[in-house]
């Protein structure tokens, strides 16, 4: 039978970043794909060589806008464990509140690229417009929407009072309230079901062999999830990972839909748990250079995040690497490829949730 | 480094179920032990909660074998050490040839470059770190 | 087959074709940022002493402070708005505004070739400034 090659990307109206699969089809239906990335290949963690330890910090979260916050708050908690700081307690308790507001946010906006991706632009504007409101509660505690600057080594920058937080959750619960009847649409729409349902189908055998993490994973029947590892406080949050058995397109979505009114859940358990009151130490500076290797693992938005560092005594880092769970996803994503249509294709790649900037640093 | 008895020990993880976390490599300036540099390569594997790793200290120029027999989500990994650093991959399932990044420098991360770009920076005044680090090689 | 006349949609269509716009008139009606926000940095060139504390520790590099010439200046648009400069100074000389900074074209580039966005302060020698100031009083004090 006769082959075409139809080359997707770099720039593609689903793709948020520039990807390039060159799909080789046979009629309708893909036989094999072949990524090229390397379009938004900066170099960050060449920065290393030139940008000190202290401020490298902001170098690593301006790695991707949408998992900003976690990949600051990676860096500075390998730093941490590498320099035996002890942050302080109520600094780690708003670490744990921004990052999950930071899940919220970043959820919200695949909702609405993934139903750009199938032409629902309505729905789209809903998730985004809904997303603002969690936008508009970033720029009020840490001063940027999207770039927060708030992680230093040691702790953070800025305190978020008691009362105010508390108005934050009332907030996000109204959210969560107004969100349900956006994402009953996901649920019942029947172009949606016709689109999604059925698609993009992962085994959990095949995600496991695929090297899966993050919702790809988890819609997949795998109960994977970083957190439940208890680091940085969430031994002290009651939570079970959101598993979806499907593991088609429809079921990433799915998952994506209640881990938004789960990580709601888990801010209200934090501000319920975190120490009370103003004027608590928030950051402990750093003394001397850091020494020695460290691997630290969050749980971002897309999955399992890893950072490793590895400094030699100067205040120059050696090596700073990380592995963002879109790098360890794409496999996935090109397995899935292989044996769907042509019009599915982009559904396909949207579900990973591609963070090529991530990916590619 | 003994290519056989690696790969052994990557499949009892693959077969024991455990997911392939990371690949890195870091470059070693060159020293007086390591005339030409080397790199440190670190195979992570995760499963649960449990988080294990292997590491091997690479010469220029030695192969390594790709392990995309037992963990075939490894090509990205080797392909982009390949590309930046220049290990000597080989055998990687799905091979991309260099196109994986395309950097107008080659190897951009190799220890020859980097020092080149470090004593470039000392010349020029530029604040960055010393072509000759401390610790030349050694982990902690 | 789908209704054409689906009751529901007709009557927002309607509503919506004579109740006023659900967004904001952007860029004629701009969004006041909220407090505490990040946006442009200040400058008091009275306060500074030229300890050169910023300088050292921005990230992007884009303070430059020369002591002996006494001038402070800085690239607004290399600036990352992160701070860090107002938490070190130990004069208080800067601030961070909430409102984002200006929009720069490319033709603005100065007469020295700084680029656009390139704000300098030069502040008088101290010993200088002082010898004006009672040369100037004693002007005043013979004239008075």
């Amino acid at each position: 039978m006769k082959r075409t090659v139809i080359p997707m990307g770099p720039q593609h109206p689903v793709l948020p970043e520039p990807l390039v699969l060159d799909l080789i089809l046979e009629d309708e239906k893909v036989v094999d794909a072949v990524p090229t990335i390397g379009y938004i290949h900066r170099g960050l963690e060449m920065m290393v060589e030139r940008v000190e330890y202290t401020e490298m910090g902001f170098v690593v979260e301006r790695i991707c806008g949408i998992c900003s916050f976690m990949h600051g708050m990676g860096y500075c908690v390998s730093l941490e464990t590498m320099m035996n700081i002890e942050v302080p307690e109520r600094a780690r308790w708003l670490r744990l509140i921004w990052a999950e507001i930071s899940r919220i946010q970043s959820h919200l906006l695949w909702l609405g690229l993934g139903a750009d991706a199938f032409g629902f632009e309505n729905l789209f504007m809903h998730c985004w417009r809904m997303r603002e409101e969690v936008l508009d509660i970033f720029e009020k505690t840490t001063g940027g929407r999207i770039i927060h600057s708030v992680n230093r080594i040691g702790g953070v920058k800025r305190d978020v009072s008691d009362t105010e937080l508390a108005a934050i959750l009332v907030r996000l619960q109204d959210l969560g309230q107004a969100f349900k009847a956006t994402a009953e649409v996901f649920g019942s729409d029947p172009s949606i079901a016709h689109r999604l349902g059925g698609v993009g189908v992962l085994s959990a055998e095949g995600a496991l062999a695929a090297a899966a993490v993050g919702p790809m994973a988890r819609a997949s029947g795998i109960a994977t999830d970083t957190r439940l590892n208890g680091a940085n406080l969430y031994d002290q949050i009651e939570f079970q990972p959101v598993v979806e058995n499907a593991g088609d397109c429809l079921a990433r979505v799915v998952v994506r839909l209640r881990e938004i009114d789960q990580s709601i859940d888990i801010v209200r358990q934090a501000i319920d748990k975190m120490p009370k009151g103003e004027g608590q130490p928030l950051e402990i500076k750093p003394r001397g250079n850091p020494q020695g290797e460290v691997f630290t693992r969050l749980e971002q938005p897309r999955g399992e995040v890893l950072y490793y560092v590895k400094a030699n005594g100067t205040k120059y880092l050696e090596r700073f690497r990380a592995r963002t769970p879109t790098f360890a996803n794409i496999p996935a994503m090109i397995q899935l490829v292989k044996g769907c249509d042509l019009a599915d294709v982009p559904n396909i790649i949207l579900t990973i949730d591609p963070c090529i900037s991530c990916t590619e640093r | 480094m003994d290519g056989i008895a690696f790969l052994a020990r990557v499949e009892e993880y693959h077969k024991a179920g455990w997911r392939l976390a990371l690949i890195n490599a870091t470059s070693l300036m060159p020293s007086d032990e390591l005339a030409q540099g080397a790199f440190d390569v670190v195979w992570a594997f995760a499963k649960e909660t449990e988080f294990e790793y292997l590491r091997e200290r690479v010469m220029p120029g030695e192969e390594v074998p790709s392990i995309s027999a037992s963990f075939g989500a490894s090509f990205l990994y080797e392909n982009e050490i390949r590309e930046l650093f220049g290990i000597n991959v080989t055998g990687i399932a799905l091979d991309l040839h260099g196109q994986l990044y395309k950097t107008s420098q080659k190897v951009p991360f190799s220890p020859s470059a980097i020092r080149a770009r470090l004593e470039a920076n000392a010349a020029a005044g530029i604040a960055s770190a010393s072509a000759t680090p401390p610790v030349a090689g050694k982990h902690a | 087959m789908a209704n054409p006349f689906n009751l529901p949609m007709v009557r927002r269509s309607l509503r919506n074709l004579v109740s006023r716009p659900a967004t904001r008139r952007y860029p004629t009606e701009i969004r006041p940022r909220f407090a505490g926000a990040r946006g442009t940095l200040e400058f008091d060139v009275e306060t500074c002493n030229y300890c050169m504390l910023c300088a050292r520790r921005c990230p992007a590099a884009a303070i430059t402070v020369n002591r002996e010439a006494r001038t402070w200046a800085i690239e607004q648009l290399t600036c990352i708005a992160c701070g860090v400069c107002v938490d070190v100074c130990a004069k208080k000389s800067l601030t961070m505004l909430v409102t984002s900074r200006a929009v720069h074209t490319h033709a603005e580039v100065g007469p020295q070739g700084q680029r656009p966005g390139h704000e300098e302060w030069h502040s008088a020698d101290p010993a200088v400034a002082a010898a004006t100031a009672a040369t100037t009083k004693a002007a005043e004090g013979a004239a008075g």
